[in-house]
């Protein structure tokens, strides 16, 4: 991260139905809009009404950055009782405005006035009042505040303006022209109000990687799968995997595609299957809840070789959990779920642009070894919005299929020993090569049998060994100091976001430090893994779970010492608690006695 | 009594079955079914009735769950699936989703049908899929060696109910008839021709056709529904029946005493594929924006 240039978090708090979320949504594509690289990820309650709390963060930065940062640069209150335990991550200096005009009496302490810190810069303003005034209403409250922020920082109204009226555009003009008058009024009571000049936003990136689209994970997941020529999705609602079937639902015809809501988990994987085997393009979204009940059909996928894509978006657990919590700890489920040995491709994308990636190329992927492919996300990724720049359509468009040769006369065998593993697939409707699959153990034929068991399950094993090297698919990657480090930092999914940043923190601190993401999770890019803990004195693998579900995948399959930082905190992983970590271990390594004592 | 019945020579009835042409559709491997078992008849059923439809072998899944009845697909000369207990449905909705040429056959037990996998049946039923699905209803779980089965009546004594069975049978055509679906017939597999044609009708059927074939368990069944038994209670639906009377219908489905034979209901709707073309063509004229991120 470019200190030098642009990075402004503004963050905004109210209650469900003052339109948090909404303005939150106006300023990231305002800012997208302007050139600037986009992190947002908002926190809302599992209800759907009932005044829980909604809290809207975006990270505004000329250079790309890769989590969202502890301390906000400016912090919005639509609603004190909320907003008040929020408070103290505006950073010195930084930005607090609030409404000073209430019309209701508070208790002691219930307005967020008396919380403010002295070196955080209060700025109180009639905001209720500024809407009525603007619009007759008060429920433009937030988008007042919207116009008070652009005015305070010098941003351009006509960006906003712009995304308003889009926002608005399925609505009557007049709900378009009273938004913009609430902007506008907070614009004019922003305007050339005293602020530090750290508490800017500079000009923006000239725009030289392509047109940027900003998008969710699972926005991002299922422009992949459209790329990639997905022919039908079949899905059951589970947060936070449900809008990728809403979004799918909308796309997937206009793309000739075919769509399905099942009766449930079990038939949507069933249904997932089904269409595989019958040469289509299919796939299906879930979360940890939902992947427990597919697992005992993936076992069929991994059996009968048959490909499908299923994408399971992890919430806090076990059980229902936390549903609109974040968490990694599906890590076990998805990598080893289901009975028997069932060894299936899980792939764990780091940020947005990666799952568009991943997504993409997933079905290529799993046609490719005939296998069920997990593409393993959370509730951060699949929520937050970043800047993307997808390539080029044809990247990830479907090649022509290969029909295998039967020699006259003979049999086809559906399920050949072969070099790799890999036997040619028919499908049906291919003339001469009909065949049965089967989840019971069966010999090269498809027919059932238990002769060939331990062939059968060293062939289902050893064809996936080449994944780890798919050509156009990062499955791992090493960052910062190359060559021997003191501490190395491991990690997967979207905590990475928050790893590298930790990183850069301790590098800046003079720390010898490298950070590599696994993004194959099973087959593990092993090799890779063992360079990387060959090169570093002391590996941290920090993951949000409990039992360390990575760091067990990792040490149990390189038989390497790792250091863990496991939290459960239903929050994306603190900066600033992994960095503390570094430094101490940092400090361990280069002590002889006190590194003898540590490790494991 | 005393006319002399022309003599049937081995030889000339298998030149008859090869030139019929239906052994084509049966596959290489042997059936691993019990002698005697009800469900021979089945495979040589659905064979006579491929045939007669003729239909191409490549074009043709059966897809089926787990049980005596579900291992069906290796002994007919199609594409199959030998999927897992309880799912054929969900998983033939998505070979038919997937290749909408294909003629999909799902098959299962009772067992399959309507314990663990009834979960899906109202919504295979209602959607209307495209497909047909034949049920060898023994009343028994074969497989697992005789035990009871959501069929199984009343007082039947088993491996699992050894004093009796207390469960009240599940009523198979009573529920299809409820769940909206298409085709809902009835067949004995002591009665190969009938069930023939029936198989034939449920395939020629455009929507979801349910058959539900009566069939003893000849190992683990000796007293409740054995060849005797119910040949004596199987009889035709009445020449009357109106099948498009699903009311009608449900009326005879609970004559469960002396199950008649025949097609029960029939109607003609949309099917899932057509109403997934359907989506198609409205997407195409309509640029919907999809809701939230």
């Amino acid at each position: 991260m470019n200190k030098s240039g642009t990075d402004i978090q503004f963050a905004i708090c109210g209650s469900a139905g003052d339109g948090t979320i909404a303005s939150g949504d106006i300023m990231k594509r305002a800012a997208a809009a302007m050139g600037f690289h986009v992190i947002a990820f908002d926190v809302y309650p599992p209800e759907i009404r009932g005044f829980g709390k909604c809290i809207s963060r975006i990270r505004i930065s000329s250079e790309q950055a890769y989590s969202l940062k502890e301390q906000s640069d400016v912090f919005v209150s639509l609603n004190d009782g909320h907003a008040i335990p929020h408070v103290g991550e505006v950073r010195d200096y930084g930005a607090v405005i609030y409404d000073d005009h209430l019309i209701a009496p508070v208790a002691e302490g219930g307005h967020i006035s008396a919380h403010i810190r002295p070196a955080q810069i209060p700025y109180g303003l009639p905001i209720r009042q500024i809407s009525e005034q603007a619009t007759n209403a008060a429920r433009s409250r937030n988008i007042v505040v919207l116009g008070y922020v652009a005015g305070l920082l010098d941003l351009p109204a006509e960006a906003f303006r712009k995304v308003i009226a889009q926002k608005f555009a399925s609505k009557p003009a007049v709900v378009t022209e009273s938004n913009i008058r609430a902007f506008d009024a907070g614009l004019e009571a922003g305007r050339g109000v005293f602020r530090y000049d750290d508490v800017a936003v500079g000009a923006a990136p000239t725009a030289a990687d392509g047109e940027a689209v900003m998008m969710t994970g699972n926005g991002a997941i299922v422009r992949g799968f459209l790329e990639g020529g997905i022919q039908s999705y079949f899905g059951y609602p589970i947060t936070p995997a449900t809008s990728i079937m809403e979004r799918l639902a909308v796309e997937l015809p206009k793309a000739g595609g075919r769509f399905l809501q099942t009766e449930d988990e079990i038939a949507a994987i069933s249904a997932t299957i089904g269409a595989g085997f019958a040469g289509s393009r299919a796939a299906t979204a879930t979360s940890g809840p939902g992947l427990a009940l597919m697992t005992e059909m993936m076992g069929l996928g991994v059996m009968a070789e048959v490909p499908a894509v299923v994408v399971c978006s992890q919430r806090g657990g076990p059980s229902t959990g936390l549903p609109t919590k974040t968490e990694q700890s599906d890590l076990n489920l998805a990598v080893h779920g289901g009975s028997g040995d069932a060894p299936r491709i899980v792939i764990a994308p780091t940020n947005v642009e990666g799952c568009y990636r991943c997504a993409g190329m997933a079905f290529e992927i799993a046609e490719k070894y005939q296998v069920p492919v997990v593409l393993l996300i959370d509730l951060y990724l699949s929520n937050r919005y970043e800047t993307v720049f997808p390539s080029d359509k044809n990247v990830f468009a479907p090649k022509p299929r290969e029909v295998p040769k039967v020699k006259e006369g003979e049999d086809y065998k559906r399920f050949v020993l072969t070099e790799d593993g890999i036997s040619p697939r028919a499908l049906p409707g291919d003339a001469g090569m009909m065949y049965t699959a089967t989840g019971l153990e069966h010999n090269e034929l498809g027919k059932p049998s238990d002769v060939l068991h331990m062939e059968m399950n060293a062939k289902r094993h050893h064809k996936l060994k080449s994944a780890v090297n798919y050509p156009g698919l990062t499955t791992s990657k090493r960052f910062g100091d190359m060559g021997k480090v003191d501490v190395g930092i491991l990690g997967w999914g979207s905590t990475f976001g928050e790893i590298l940043e930790t990183m850069f923190e301790a590098q800046a601190e003079g720390i010898s430090c490298s950070a590599m993401k696994v993004v194959m999770l099973s087959p593990l890019p092993e090799g890779e893994l063992r360079a990387f803990f060959d090169d570093c004195k002391v590996v941290l693998v920090p993951e949000l779970n409990y039992q360390g579900q990575f760091a067990n995948l990792v040490s149990g399959a390189i038989g390497r010492p790792v250091v863990r930082l496991n939290r459960t905190i239903a929050t994306p992983m603190p900066v600033a608690e992994i960095l503390s970590e570094v430094r101490r271990l940092a400090a361990e390594v280069n002590e002889p006695v006190a590194a003898a004592a540590g490790g494991v | 009594m005393n006319e002399r019945v022309q003599p049937v020579y081995l030889e000339d009835k298998l030149e008859e079955i090869r030139e019929d042409g239906h052994l084509k559709y049966r596959s290489k491997s042997l059936p691993t079914w019990c002698p005697g078992c009800g469900y021979f008849s089945m495979a040589d059923a659905l064979t006579v009735a491929l045939n007669r439809l003729g239909l191409d072998n490549k074009d043709v899944v059966v897809v089926s769950g787990i049980g005596c009845a579900s291992r069906f697909p290796f002994f007919v000369n199609t594409y199959g699936f030998h999927t897992l207990h309880g799912r054929v449905l969900p998983v033939a909705t998505g070979v038919k989703i997937g290749n909408d040429a294909l003629t999909v056959i799902a098959v299962g037990g009772d067992g399959d049908a309507f314990a663990i996998g009834a979960g899906h049946l109202p919504h295979a039923a209602r959607r209307n899929v495209d497909m047909t699905y034949l049920v060898f209803d023994n009343g028994i779980y074969g497989l697992t060696k005789g035990q009871t089965s959501p069929t199984s009546a009343l007082g039947f004594k088993t491996s699992s109910t050894p004093y009796q069975n207390g469960d009240m049978p599940v009523n198979p055509l009573l529920m299809l008839l409820s769940y909206e679906a298409t085709w809902v017939g009835q067949a004995y597999a002591g009665r190969p021709h009938h069930l023939a044609d029936m198989i034939t009708q449920a395939i020629e059927h455009k929507g979801f056709s349910f058959l539900r074939i009566l069939s003893p368990c000849v190992t683990f069944d000796k007293t409740n529904n054995t060849y005797v038994n119910l040949g004596m209670k199987v009889r035709d639906l009445p020449e009357g029946h109106d099948r498009s009377d699903r009311l009608a219908a449900m009326a005879r489905a609970m004559e469960e005493d002396h199950p008649a034979l025949g097609v029960y209901f029939e109607e003609q709707r949309q099917t899932l594929g057509e109403v997934m073309q359907d989506a198609i063509d409205k997407a195409q004229g309509m640029n919907l924006a999809p809701k939230g991120v």
